[in-house]
This record gives structure tokens, sequence and C-alpha cells, in this order.
């Protein structure tokens, strides 16, 4: 069996300032897995028994490879990076496109097609959707659980005011929302050999699409403008460090 | 097999890609013809297990009136079978001018595969300029799909709609509320999905008069649901209460009791922060925040919440926003219309006990 895990490299959201003009410091931020693609690791890895091949997969910039070098520390068999000048700019379908031209030419085969539910850095979890409508698979969104059965699986979904168990067919998408977060840490000999392994990096070319379905020019939406909103309220500080005087205040407020 | 309407067999809606009866030509999409608003009407059960249309179905309706002045049409779309007939007036005084309705028992179930294509061969036939969903878990997981069906731009999360002429410009918020962009589609139909709360749920303004249509599906791409359970929250619904008494790391367990009590003598509900969901201490549908929920209350009293960039994303909307903190400069005083600066746990219980 193959499991194919999509993953996202991130800005670590929980670092980034903001400055006294509301703008985002994102200069010096570090990048990380996004901890939603780690729970889709964590899942695949979960259900690999003997003999079973777990990939790791990302687009991104060159830079994106240490997310997929973390992937392989974790576990992953073997790691695939997406990138090419062409795909920057890319949208939700453009990003869709260039996932599905992957699993068409490279992971034919896979047994289940693994996303995180949504990255951190405000992208909207529409990928995995669109990536299984593009190659005609079936979608379990918002997965808590993902199970053997026999030789077929088994995912608990949550929608919030449902919670469904689904039989999961072969080469299924399933995007994963929550992980174990008892997880074992990497071990130093595999950290060693990670150091040999190597990330394949393929373009546009490699993946057989053409200049217009990639990219800015393969997207479908427009970004018109965008402005900060980091609203500036009054902000009075009120002393409460006596809670009886706090109180009263807050129920004349009331 | 052929056409289950049909007995003659003449009709060839059984293959894909063939026209449906009485169709002489496909329509294409993205010509300037298409007009109109289609929003798929999502339900839901209340807690007798009566069938109701989700309210956001309402605000979107409410919310395209709003932005055209009523004079495109509006079509809507709706799945399941007899026990949708009473929602009908409902819905055309609300402003759907024609109702499609899937009629398939099996479907009363959601199924996003066999959803997306009946919504993508109604698209093809009605050509709307705009089609809508709401950003519930269900409509979120819907949307992409039938967008890739029809090679359409898709915005996911608008919390604002505008028109400009024929095209949506759709604003969501982005890096965690941080910033609000504004998106254009460069095709039809321009697609979005929309939060639920973030525009006012109108009232009725017309009598309910409008067609329903009968669409039969063809798809037979149906999942294999081995349990199902509908999960009854206790609590209320965190995005409609007007008062919100939410809490963060900063306070201790035993806090929780007087927050509810004190959410009981003012009328309002509890939320939390994302970390007292981690810590297991309140159910995931009471976090405020962006892997929560977008919250709208008039008062919104956050005790011991440090405010990260996530959380802050949650609360744009609220009215009035007070902090009860340790510190002065933590991250929720930037959006705070007053920081408390004390002991969050002693002012809640002394506030509770005062009133």
């Amino acid at each position: 069996m193959r499991f194919v895990v999509f993953v996202k490299q991130v800005p670590d959201t929980t670092l980034i300032e903001v400055d006294e003009n509301g703008n985002l410091r994102r200069a010096g931020v570090p990048s990380i897995l996004d901890p939603c693609s780690e729970h889709a690791m964590e899942t695949a890895l979960g259900l690999r028994s003997e003999g079973d091949v777990v990939t790791a997969v990302t687009m991104g910039p060159p830079q994106a490879e240490s997310a997929l070098r973390r992937c392989l520390e974790i576990g992953a068999d073997e790691a695939f990076l997406l990138s090419d000048r062409a795909f920057a700019g890319a949208d939700v379908r453009a990003t869709a496109r260039a996932l599905s031209a992957f699993v068409e030419r490279f992971a034919g085969d896979a047994t289940l097609l693994l996303f995180g539910r949504q990255a951190s850095d405000g992208d909207t979890g529409q990928v995995p959707a669109e990536v299984a409508e593009m190659l005609g698979r079936e979608q379990f969104c918002y997965s808590t659980k993902v199970e053997r059965a026999g030789d077929a699986f088994r995912c608990t979904q949550d929608y919030g005011d449902e919670i469904r168990v689904c039989s999961v067919p072969s080469g299924s998408v399933v995007s994963v929302s929550e992980g174990d977060v008892n997880r074992r840490l990497p071990s130093i000999e595999r950290f060693m050999a990670v150091r040999n392994m190597t990330v394949t990096v393929l373009g546009r070319i490699d993946l057989g699409l053409g200049n217009f379905s990639v990219g800015m020019n393969g997207s479908r939406t427009r970004i018109v403008e965008s402005r900060n909103v980091r609203s500036v309220r009054s902000g009075t500080v009120i002393d409460g460090s006596d809670p009886v005087g706090a109180a009263a205040h807050l129920r004349e407020v009331l | 097999m052929g056409c289950e309407s049909c007995t003659d067999g003449s009709c060839q809606s059984e293959e894909k890609g063939g026209l449906p009866p009485g169709m002489l030509q496909r329509y294409r999409l993205g010509v300037d013809r298409s007009d109109g608003f289609l929003v798929w009407i999502e339900t839901e059960r209340d807690a007798e297990g009566n069938i109701r249309v989700c309210d956001h179905v309402k605000e979107l309706l409410g919310k395209i009136r709003q932005m055209d002045g009523g004079r495109s049409r509006v079509w809507g779309v709706i799945f399941g079978h007899l026990e949708l007939k009473p929602l009908y007036p409902e819905l055309y005084a609300h402003g759907v001018d024609t109702l499609y309705e899937v009629h398939d028992r099996v479907l009363s179930t959601f199924h996003p595969e066999a959803y997306a294509d009946n919504l993508a061969q109604i698209i093809v036939r009605t050509e709307p300029a705009v089609v809508l969903f709401g950003a519930t878990p269900r409509g979120r997981e819907l949307a992409p799909r039938v967008a890739a069906r029809l090679d359409a731009g898709l915005t996911a999360d608008c919390t604002e709609l505008a028109l400009s002429d024929r095209d949506l410009l759709m604003t969501r918020p982005a890096f965690g509320g941080n910033v609000m962009a504004t998106i254009r589609c460069t095709s039809f139909p321009q697609m979005a999905t929309v939060r639920p709360g973030v525009f006012p749920v109108p009232e009725p303004f017309r009598e309910g008069k409008g067609t329903v249509i009968y669409w039969q599906s063809t798809c037979r791409i149906l999942k294999d649901i081995i349990s199902s359970e509908i999960k009854r929250d206790s609590g209320e619904d965190i995005t409609k209460a007007r008062i919100l008494i939410s809490l963060g790391a900063g306070v201790k367990r035993e806090s929780i009791s007087v927050a509810e009590s004190l959410a009981r003598k003012l009328g309002g509900t509890v939320s939390c922060s994302r970390k007292l969901v981690e810590k297991g201490w309140f159910n995931q549908s009471r976090q405020v925040g962006q892997s929560g929920k977008t919250v709208a209350p008039d008062l919104y009293l956050a005790f011991g919440i440090s405010g990260a960039v996530q959380h802050l994303a949650g609360i744009g909307l609220a009215g009035r926003v007070i902090a009860i903190n340790r510190d002065a400069n933590a991250g929720i005083s930037e959006v705070a219309d007053e920081i408390v600066v004390g002991d969050a746990n002693a002012i809640l219980r002394e506030l509770e006990r005062s009133l």
C-alpha cells in the first residue's frame, strides 16, 4: 500500500508580531511544517504496516524542502517537492491542478491521499476537495480518525453537529483534522539517516502541465486589494487589583 | 434503465454528458448571458428533529437582496424528499424565485459527491453569475468540489460581499485576521463560501410564492455510511449570543461553573479560547478564533485570554470588547475597548456574586 501525504510549509503564526502600524512583521519568522500537515503525516504513519510506503509531497519554493526533511525525520519513506517559478501565485484551483497532476503521473496507485484539514496561515482547506474532484475520487473531509478495516479503511468524520463513520474505498482523498498529540519523537539514528536521503524536485514540465494551467495563469481568482485591518480601539486601562471594585465597574458597564 | 421519469426510454439522461429532456443545446458558462444568484439551501434538524432552513441561508438571501435591490433572479438548490415541502413558503418569502429540489430520499443525508454532481448540473442549466454557500463544514466540503467540476474560481470564508457591475467582490480575512483581502473571480460562475453570522438574518419581505422544479439525481456515487450520530450540544450557539463570557488559559477550572452561572444571570453564553479546548475543558463548538468560530456579540468579556492573532480573528465583529487580564499589554489589549488589569478568577467570582 502507498500513502501519499500532502503537506504545507507555513510561517510560524504563533511567532508573528504586529508592529505599531498594524503591519505584519513577517521577516525573520521561521517556517515550519504546518501542524495540520503533521497530523496527516501521523495518520499515515499510524496506518503503515510492513512493506507500505509513505510519500510526502509539497508544492512551494525551494526552501520548502526543509518541511519535507521534517516529514522524512518523522518517518516518511520518500519526499517530492513540486517547485517551479511558474507555480508562483497559485490559488486553490491552480494548486489542486498541480497536485492532481502529480498523483496522475507519480502516484496513481496510492491507497490513500491524505491532507491536513487547513493550513494555519490563512489557507482554507479547499484544496483536498478540488483534488478529489479533479481525480474523480471520493472525499472524506474533517476526519478525526482513520483506521484499517481489513483491506479497506474506515474513517470517522466530525461535521460539528454530526459524527459519522464511513468506509473509505481505496484511492480516496482524506483530510485529517486531528492528530495524536502524544506522538513519538524521531530518533537520533533517523535524524542521521535522513541527511543522506534525497528530496526529488519536480517542475512544471515533469508534471506534464501547460503554462496556462498552473500558477497565476491557472488561477481563477485575483486579489484586488488587501489592507491591514488591525483596528485600534480606545483601550482604556483600568486597575483591577481590587476584585470587588473591578466587579462593580463591570456591573456598571453591563 | 434510462431516466426514471420517462417511460419510452427516449431520454438519455443516464448517459454522462447527455442533455436533460427538452433541452436542445447545453449552455456554456463564462459568457455574458450569465446572470443571477444561486444558493445552496442547507437544512438542519432542530432539537425536536424537525427539518429547518439554516439561518445562514436567510442571511445570504438577505445580502443578495441588499446588494442588487432584488433585480436579479435567485435560484435555490435543496436536497431531500417530501419533508422539504413545508420549507417552500419561507424560502420564497426570503427571496428565492426558483427552487430546484433534488428529489431523492437518499440525498436527505449529506453525500458530497452526489450533491456536487447535481449542483454542477443545475448550475450549467441555470447559468448563475454567482454561486454562494455557507462556510459551514458541509458547505466548505461541497463548494470546492463543485468549483473544480466547473473550473470556476472560489473564495472561501468571505465576511463581506459587494457587487461591482456583474463582478462580485469578495472580502475575506487572511493571516489570522490581520489583513482583509478583497478577491475577484476571473471566470463565471463566481463562487464563494460565506461565514455564517456575518450578515443579519432578515425578516421575510414578501408573500411566499415561487416555482419549484424537481430534479432527478443521476449520480450513483454514494458514501457507504456505517454509522451516524447526531450531536446534541448542550449549550447554545456561541455565534448567535448577544453576550459572550469567554475564558482563556488564565482562568482556573473552578471558574468554569462560575462563568456558567454568570452567563445564566446575564442571558449570555460561555465561550473559550483554543487553549481550553486543548485541555479538554470545553467542546470545540465553544471555541472562538480562526480554527473555531467567528462571533459577533454586542459584548465580549474576555477573562484571562492573552489574545493570539488567531483568537482575535474570531472577535473582529464583536461590538464591545472588555478584557480582564493580568497583563495590560497582552495581545487582546489591541482590540479591547477596556482592559481591566487584575486577577480574572477573582473578578469573575466577584461579578457573579454581586449580580
